[in-house]
């Protein structure tokens, strides 16, 4: 038989077709959409009344103004809502109703399938975001980015960060693989990721200790780094470093995710799921 | 099929293919498919007690099995639940790793080379899908034209057979979620036919399907076959199906392959007598002993009287005369053996020896 392997740009255009037909499932669940942007436009409302009874009339704390905290707060929760793990393409479902199955039947191979999906669905709330961003600036508040290159660092920052996230939402849904009772796991890990991220309170704002923490792991890629290269509190050199760090943990989550589902493959194809 | 001989290791003759002729499609020698499942322990100490051990108890769903298909055979793969023919299904198609044996498809071993076997196999599980929920039919479509790299001209000549044969157009815009099973699986048909390959699995494709939408599906398949040469496996519970389709039956039970041939040498094997069932004018009457060498004349029932005759001793026709010359008739047939009571007999009996 004639069976030819795939060749790449065939690969490549199969992959963003996955990621095309994410971002269509994702759209199609309009209301979704829409109150997850209401429940983000109240979370900063109420962060923006807390953040003006926490200043209570100082002008900054730490070095933080209020303007640059509700900014801060603002975006963040935008940016939460964008990049947020609900987005996982939904391999815990998969594995209980055994559509994973069908995936391992694609001519392409499964973890790009399931990259690809998160690349199309982010890319689909990408235009909701930037409409929802006004009315974000409306109950919150906004300020300029620090500076141009500040700008297209959090840009980037961005860019890595939801790499990041999507990578860490992948090795996360893994599990399911191993276990069925994952629900629980991922809301601790919901918790876990949207603290550490920086999504309701900065790094800045941490006691020492627990700065440390969040320094070390992973999560802030996705919330904090990018805003705090946004607002210019962290700049120059050390933004840069923040960068090539966000680099190193992409790698190193990568190289662990495919651990991760070569074993969970061998767990599929050897003990049959 | 080259039989070693001398092979200690599986003592039990195995059954090859009389089909083989050539380079077989499929090719199946000693495939063996063991799960190990860790042993539990009842209880919450138990439960605990478990992570720490490590006790299997393994199980043959497959247990050295061979056999050959050719090119444009449609082979009914048959067995009770439990049987292995999933297991079998799902290394044919590479979503298992067997533990031992050749499986060969196209040349490739499938597990091997996941990405380069799904191009030339085209796979329906009648419990899941492969198509995307949420959007419509037509889009699920689209998507298999890319993943398969399928040529505008190809997929829009392939797509107006399709939807003439399996009557998609009604549906092909309504999303996936809102479609009902019959409609869900002539979907999933042409989702796994899109890029035309050459060996179609089907794993109990009429499951669940009202008698209309059944026969669409076989008709589906029956077209394939016959206009395309595509190599049709199905696993089913419904034997009109294989009445229907299949050529060649093959048989498994407890992972081990327990006949494989033609339904009518099936038949023939365990149900050798033919019955003819006659109704005399004289409903009172009772039909006399032929005298004829392997019949039997059974008693009479609502006023018809069943007679079980050997053909491979007596002629259907020496049966009808005989009846004739002694009584007068006012109706005669011959029932042919049905596959139903002959699977569902070597079911009970399990043990078949061959």
């Amino acid at each position: 038989m004639t069976a030819v392997a795939v060749p790449r740009r065939a690969r490549l255009r199969a992959l963003v077709g996955i990621g095309r037909m994410s971002a269509q499932s994702l759209i199609t669940y309009r209301f979704n959409l829409l109150f997850g942007i209401v429940s983000a436009l109240v979370q900063i409302y109420l962060l923006r009344v807390v953040w003006h009874s926490v200043y209570h009339g100082r002008s900054t704390v730490n070095g933080i103004t209020l303007d640059v905290q509700v900014a801060y707060s603002s975006l963040a929760a935008v940016q939460a809502w964008l990049l947020s793990p609900g987005l996982l393409w939904d391999i815990p479902q998969r594995v209980r109703d055994g559509t994973i199955a069908m995936d391992l039947l694609r001519p392409v191979r499964f973890l790009p399938q399931a990259f690809a999906s998160q690349v199309g669905g982010v890319l689909a709330m990408l235009p909701f975001a930037v409409v929802a961003l006004p009315f974000a600036v409306l109950v919150g508040g906004a300020v300029g980015p620090a500076s141009t290159p500040a700008f297209f660092g959090y840009l980037l920052g961005l860019v890595t960060g939801f790499l990041i996230s999507a990578i860490l939402n992948l090795i996360v849904s893994m599990v399911s693989f191993w276990t069925l009772e994952i629900q629980g796991m991922l809301m601790i890990y919901r918790i876990v990721q949207q603290f550490f991220s920086g999504a309701l309170v900065p790094l800045w704002f941490m006691p020492g200790w627990l700065h440390a923490i969040a320094t070390v792991l992973p999560f802030q890629a996705s919330g904090y780094t990018p805003l705090a290269i946004y607002v210019g509190r962290v700049s120059g050199g050390k933004a840069a470093q923040l960068l090539v760090e966000q680099a190193a943990w992409i790698v190193v989550l990568w190289l662990l995710l495919r651990l991760i589902w070569s074993r969970a493959l061998r767990r599929i194809v050897v003990q049959g799921g | 099929m080259h039989k070693r001989s001398g092979d200690i290791k599986d003592p039990t003759p195995t059954i090859t293919s009389r089909y083989s002729y050539g380079m077989a499609l499929i090719r199946v020698e000693d495939l063996v498919k063991e799960f190990r499942r860790s042993e539990r322990f009842p209880g919450f100490l138990g439960g605990i007690r478990s992570l720490f051990t490590r006790q299997y108890t393994v199980t043959q769903a497959v247990d050295g099995i061979s056999f050959e298909v050719d090119q444009g055979e449609l082979v009914g793969y048959l067995g009770p639940n439990g049987a292995g023919k999933s297991t079998t299904i799902k290394m044919l198609t590479g979503i298992l790793v067997a533990t031992s044996g050749i499986c060969e498809v196209g040349g490739i071993t499938p597990w091997r080379d996941r990405e380069r076997n799904a191009k030339q196999i085209g796979v329906v599980f009648g419990q899941r899908s492969q198509l995307w929920w949420d959007l419509p039919l037509r889009d699920s479509f689209l998507l298999i034209k890319r993943l398969y790299d399928v040529s505008d001209a190809d997929f829009r000549a392939t797509m107006k057979t399709f939807t003439d044969l399996l009557e998609l157009e009604e549906f092909i815009d309504t999303p996936v979620r809102q479609l009902s099973l019959g409609q869900r699986m002539r979907g999933d048909l042409a989702a796994a036919m899109l890029y035309r390959p050459h060996i179609l699995y089907l794993d109990e494709p009429t499951i669940g399907l009202d008698v209309v939408a059944k026969e669409r599906i076989r008709v589906f398949i029956e077209e394939l076959n016959r206009a395309e040469g595509t190599t049709v496996i199905l696993t089913t519970h419904d034997l009109d199906d294989v009445e229907r389709l299949c050529r060649r039956i093959m048989m498994i039970d407890h992972g081990k392959l327990l006949w494989d041939g033609d339904p009518e040498s099936l038949k023939r094997r365990y149900a050798p007598h033919r019955e003819l069932v006659v109704r005399l004018v004289d409903p009172h009457e009772k039909v006399a002993e032929l005298g004829l060498a392997g019949v039997s004349v059974g008693d009479a029932a609502e006023g018809a009287t069943t007679i079980a005759f050997d053909p491979q001793q007596v002629a259907a026709a020496d049966v009808i005369a005989a009846v004739l010359a002694r009584h007068r008739v006012s109706d005669i047939s011959i029932v042919e053996p049905e596959l139903e009571p002959i699977i569902r007999q070597i079911y009970a009996d399990r043990a078949v020896a061959l």
